[in-house]
């Protein structure tokens, strides 16, 4: 054999070992955000748990101190994340799949919450602050903020039927001039064929869902006031 | 109080934060392409390499890659700076996987070692403005670069043994073999790690081919002909007329 294979073998077997230590220290650190991730998951499940109680009536103010207690814990959560990313330097966008998901909830909710609260949007800013996150050192990413807003206007449709069964005839018309804003903003953006675009092109029909609520809430002259006549007689019985 | 134009005034920053975005993704892109391109080339030219014109097509094909460096990574270069630089992985990542293939190829047959990540990247320094981050190839892409190289190593070694070099087919044997070891240890632990396993599953599958067409020319001897079903030419009778 050749004479310099032996110090080829050297340098190779070096290079070799110090990519072993590097990719165990990545390896290491993706296991610390898997561990803090799962807790923001069930920080968010625990929030959605507690907004879901508006679809059985629960008053608002109430819902939403219980689930402004969970963005406490969420807003840890997001703290230990920054830590963790810290020790690997502009290094947010190598990791950041996986929080992605996770993250798109969390804004969901908190838009929902939100505008429970408001009856406007939570813009990009504002739930970056609820989140004590800040776009300098480890942020809320732009299409994860839009992601997010998308699902929460899935969860609107729901909403409005269940309040107008609860006898809440405004909410139609509040929620489908929001959405209806929420869609004209969107389509200002210029998007990609991509998962943001396909949840985009979902809000058209929640939007004409709740139109068709208002439709009917309207044509029976329920707006005005006064409940519908069979409503009436159950509540009768009830 | 309008919330709606409150709304749009909000949307107008994110549509110039995503056009602004998605237009760097695309030259991204554009550059990736073409150092995939380029880089191909310097592949191809180093495959040309015979017993007899070996220092001028290796000649080129440096000169080839130094082009590829000075005229596409500098671009590359410039979009790449901060959190773009992993932002836009999967845009560039390609090219730049293609441009480490055809380095340590370009490396291995002008002296026979592997060309490192640290030497890849210190040729990559020059070309930064002192204003400018230099772009530094990430692990990933070095090591996946590499889990290619050893398919066209692979078609070298079987045009090496047609040609007669049946020594530099040997060293390619022992070099692929090495390579192989090392990578099995550290794909686990990648971030693509599925990406890896099935370049893992082709590289053993070159190694294979290329200890194959050695055992047939120390079993075989002169009568050796070429392994048939790889991309190599069949020289075979030119092969038969070479040796010896």
């Amino acid at each position: 054999m050749a004479g310099g294979d032996g110090q080829v073998s050297h340098s190779l077997e070096k290079q070799f070992e110090s990519f072993r230590v590097q990719l165990e220290e990545s390896a290491a650190l993706r296991e610390q955000i898997r561990a803090v991730v799962m807790e923001i998951e069930s920080a968010t499940r625990l929030i959605q748990a507690n907004l879901l109680l508006v679809h059985q009536s629960r008053p608002i103010p109430e819902v939403i101190e219980k689930a402004k207690e969970k963005i406490v814990d969420l807003k840890q959560y997001y703290g230990r994340l920054a830590e963790i990313l810290e020790e690997c330097p502009g290094q947010y966008y190598r990791y950041h799949g996986d929080w992605r998901s996770e993250t798109q909830a969390v804004v969901s909710q908190l838009a929902f919450m939100h505008w429970l609260e408001t009856g406007t949007l939570l813009v990009h800013t504002e739930a970056e602050e609820k989140l004590g996150l800040n776009s300098l050192e480890f942020g809320l990413e732009t299409e994860d903020y839009l992601t997010g807003i998308c699902f929460m206007s899935n969860d609107l449709p729901r909403y409005v039927v269940n309040r107008v069964t609860a006898g809440d005839y405004d909410c139609p018309r509040k929620v489908m001039n929001f959405l209806t804003d929420l869609h004209a903003a969107f389509r200002m953006l210029n998007l990609r064929n991509d998962f943001l675009r396909k949840k985009f092109d979902s809000m058209k029909y929640d939007l004409r869902r709740v139109e068709e609520v208002y439709y009917d809430v309207k044509i029976r002259g329920l707006i005005s006031g006064g409940d519908p006549p069979g409503v009436q007689a159950v509540q009768g019985q009830s | 109080m309008s919330t709606e134009s409150s709304m749009k005034d909000a949307f107008s920053t994110y549509a110039d934060y995503l056009n602004n975005f998605n237009e760097k993704r695309e030259r991204v892109v554009k550059v990736s392409r073409d150092i995939t391109m380029n880089s191909k080339k310097v592949i191809f030219q180093v495959h040309r390499l015979s017993k007899d014109n070996k220092e001028e097509v290796l000649e080129k094909a440096g000169k080839d890659l130094e082009a590829v460096r000075d005229q596409h990574f500098a671009r590359l270069m410039k979009e790449l700076q901060g959190t773009d630089f992993w932002k836009l992985r999967r845009a560039y990542s390609p090219g730049v996987q293609e441009y480490v293939e055809a380095a340590t190829f370009y490396k291995f047959c002008l002296s026979g070692t592997l060309c490192t990540l640290d030497e890849i990247n210190t040729t990559l320094v020059p070309l930064s403005d002192p204003s400018l981050e230099p772009l530094q190839i990430n692990i990933l892409d070095y090591i996946l670069g590499l889990a290619d190289l050893t398919g066209e190593l692979m078609r070298m070694a079987i045009g090496r043994i047609s040609d007669g070099e049946i020594e530099f087919a040997q060293r390619i044997c022992q070099f692929v073999r090495q390579i192989h070891r090392e990578l099995m240890l550290v794909v686990p632990k990648m971030d693509d790690s599925y990406d890896m396993k099935s370049k893992m599953e082709v590289m053993l599958q070159s190694v294979i081919k290329i200890e194959n067409a050695c055992f047939s020319v120390h079993v075989r001897g002169l009568e050796y002909i070429p392994l048939l079903g790889d991309n190599a030419p069949t020289s075979y009778l030119l092969g038969a007329a070479d040796v010896e």
